[in-house]
């Protein structure tokens, strides 16, 4: 009997080498240019917000006047960063939960770089003075057909896994994964088919556009990124999910109410009433999927206290996930049409929203998984505890500094749009930018730490040692993983300890 | 659950919201019905808005600069903000003929754009009637477009603007060398070396949209959601 486990455990722990060994090149690929486009993005927004309190920094050069810099600085992090962090982590989970070997390689490699070289494009089309003009979907039009070709290239491999997979359970990372994969499409075809092909009246397209942003935060960044915790918080405390109800809850209520939200933006432009309120009615109920997801992986990870204190990739989970309870506060507080809605709408909080959304919660995650998968796929450990301390402690530092400046800063700033009786100054957000900027730079030296850390590991320069690299250093002479030993020695059944 | 009732079941769930929130709106805000405009007696009794200047290229220019990053182009009714309580965002509080000009943004006022720039923050203030203001008061008695090349130049050259955030625009302008007399619209900044600085292409496309900015011309009873108005203004 305890043969038969024991082949099965060794078959199981092949298999899953073997998944981790064939996504080596995509999943590191997509990581690594994705950290780079995160430290490119972090650094156009320290220029951008250094130049609201100090507007002629930089002026002289047509590139980094602030009106392209801005939109640079979100489509970067969001095409640049979010989603290649995305791809890795979509293609990695479908491929480890479906059981199957990714086939895809070349395809996806190829569709990979197209996808960077849009991006990249893009981005200098947007600084040569080619932006549209339409938040979020500011590259020249030439970059959405190329980027939602090659996104179906990536996409479709883990599909297929998922349709020819083993029978048996799905998991509800696998749920989330295959609904952000579906609703991608959907949203950016939409968007982009209805604003750049279709010619309608001018407000209803400002109107989609505002959906659009909406719908690619909770419909893409959110699920994808509930998808990996979903994954993490089981996988490395080794306990199952609290709760499968609160989850599915959680899923079906996210995928009811998040397609309406989106156009409070337009609260009071002449388009249908109805419109902006239902989406101020959305985003506020967004509040139930947010939190159910939220506490069903908290109550996953907490369950083990130790595992907590040492995994790298659970402290990152963690805080996205609290990230991800903030979020969910703040679309109640900011979204409440008759109060604090005609004081949010135009201003810094709504920026301070997308970066919670953004970075507060998803990009936090993704670092949490990518400490993970990392070690996994190239067979070496993280080579530094300290850079890894450093770059959480750096990143959530400078978040809570970027959200709270922008998110009050922005109250306080709509509340002076709001009093009409005094005269119009155009200095409330200073004090609020340059905080901004600074906390900006925070997150920008962590993040240029973590993409040499990356590239380094992808390089097979990481520790070649059966001892996962945790953030705190053992008690005892021997680690409860056994002799520290050489990782290409350990048989699969050392990797089924991992 | 198998993966095709996975679909159905988040087919149902998007695609709902999804023809009611933005196709069906789109499509039915494609074209707008004429408005009656009776009261009116130039324009055969229909509303047709009208707009004077290079509307679609200075849009974009106005587009690739990111001016909507800072500026919004939105008065909003009074259930939704103070807006038009400002006495120069939504029309003049005490123009010369007309009075009271305020009025909320309509459907209409986009006329000639593509898409409506509505904004993302107001770190500047509301651009929606910037032409009427140009005219009547930042430039009052001299040239509205001298006025607003000079602040694209460089917004604190003007002392009374000398904490502005808005960014200098150098780029606009190009310098030429002066044969004969100064260009009619050159900046007023001696640079030296028998040189001027004058506005682009892109500039005067810019200006001339800017100018274009009046969206409190007269509308008609239907459109016409401002709240009477007591004699003396408030």
């Amino acid at each position: 009997m305890s043969a038969i486990t024991s082949t099965t455990h060794d078959q199981d722990a092949l298999l899953r080498a073997g998944i981790d060994r064939s996504l080596r090149h995509p999943v590191m690929f997509f990581l690594t240019s994705g950290a780079a486009w995160l430290a490119v993005s972090i650094l156009l927004g320290v220029i951008a917000s250094a130049k609201v309190h100090n507007p002629g920094f930089l002026s002289s050069c047509p590139l980094f006047t602030y009106g392209r810099v801005f939109p640079a600085h979100i489509n970067a992090l969001v095409y640049g960063w979010g989603m290649q962090a995305a791809f890795a982590m979509i293609i990695w989970l479908m491929a480890r939960l479906s059981r199957k070997e990714c086939t895809m390689i070349g395809t996806i490699l190829t569709a990979g770089h197209v996808w960077n070289l849009g991006v990249g494009l893009g981005v200098i089309g947007i600084l040569m003075g080619h932006g549209t003009g339409m938040p979020w979907m500011e590259f020249p039009a030439f970059a959405w057909p190329v980027l939602l070709l090659s996104y179906f290239a990536i996409v479709i491999g883990p599909f297929i896994q998922f349709r020819v997979r083993p029978e048996g359970h799905v998991y509800i990372s696998q749920w989330y994964l295959l609904a952000a994969m579906l609703w991608f499409p959907w949203i950016y075809i939409t968007a982009n088919t209805l604003l750049h092909c279709v010619p309608g009246h001018p407000l209803m397209g400002a109107g989609i556009n505002a959906w659009f942003r909406s719908a690619f935060i909770f419909l893409f960044f959110t699920p994808v990124a509930l998808g990996t915790a979903y994954y993490l918080a089981p996988k490395v405390t080794g306990r199952p999910v609290f709760s499968y109800s609160l989850a599915k809850l959680g899923f079906w209520s996210l995928a009811v109410i998040a397609p309406w939200a989106g156009m409070q933006k337009l609260a009071g432009a002449p388009i249908p009433h109805f419109l902006p309120y239902l989406g101020a009615a959305a985003t506020v109920l967004l509040f139930v999927p947010c939190c159910a997801a939220a506490i069903n992986t908290l109550r996953t990870m907490l369950a083990s206290r130790d595992t907590l204190a040492a995994s790298p990739s659970l402290r990152f989970t963690v805080a996205g996930i609290t990230g991800l309870i903030v979020l969910a506060v703040a679309a109640v507080l900011l979204n409440l049409p008759g109060s604090s809605l005609r004081l949010t709408q135009f201003s810094l909080s709504g920026y301070g929203f997308e970066i919670l959304a953004l970075y507060g919660f998803f990009s936090l995650v993704m670092f949490g998984a990518t400490y993970f998968i990392v070690p996994r796929i190239t067979r070496r450990e993280w080579l530094s505890r300290s850079l890894i301390k450093m770059h959480f402690l750096f990143s959530v530092y400078g978040l809570i500094t970027v959200i709270l400046f922008t998110l009050f800063g922005g109250l306080m700033q709509g509340m002076g749009q709001e009093d009409w009786q005094s005269a119009w100054s155009p200095v409330a957000a200073r004090p609020y930018a340059v905080a901004t900027t600074f906390a900006w730079c925070l997150i920008l030296f962590s993040n240029i730490f973590f993409f040499l850390h990356l590239a380094l590991m992808w390089l097979g320069l990481g520790r070649r040692s059966t001892h996962p690299t945790l953030l705190v250093r053992s008690h005892h002479g021997s680690s409860p993983h056994g002799e520290e030993g050489d990782i290409d020695n350990a048989g699969p059944g050392h990797a089924a300890t991992h | 659950m198998s993966l095709r009732t996975f679909i159905l079941g988040l087919s149902a769930s998007f695609g709902v919201a999804w023809l009611a929130v933005i196709v069906v709106p789109y499509l039915k805000m494609r074209d707008l019905a004429p408005i009656p405009f009776p009261e009116s007696k130039a324009t055969a009794g229909i509303f047709i808005p009208k707009r004077a200047g290079r509307v679609a290229d200075g849009a974009k220019v106005y587009a690739e600069n990111g001016c909507y990053i800072c500026h919004t182009q939105v008065v909003r009714p009074t259930y939704a903000g103070n807006d038009l309580y400002r006495p120069d965002w939504g029309g003049l509080k005490n123009d010369e003929d007309r009075g009271d000009t305020r009025r909320e943004t309509n459907a209409f006022d986009f006329t000639g754009e593509t898409f409506a720039q509505i904004g993302l923050t107001r770190m500047g203030p509301d651009l929606s009637n910037l032409g009427r203001r140009v005219e009547t008061q930042y430039a009052a008695g001299g040239d509205p477009a001298a006025w607003l090349y000079l602040h694209l130049y460089n917004p604190r050259l003007n002392p009374k603007l000398w904490d502005s955030t808005c960014p200098p625009h150098p780029f606009l302008f190009e310098k030429r060398e002066i044969k004969g007399n100064l260009s009619a619209d050159a900046l007023p900044i001696d640079i030296g070396n028998n040189r001027q600085l004058v506005p682009n292409a892109d500039a005067k496309a810019l200006v001339s949209y800017l100018l274009s900015l009046k969206k409190d011309h007269a509308v008609p009873a239907s459109l016409n959601f401002t709240p009477a108005k007591k004699e003396d203004g408030n």
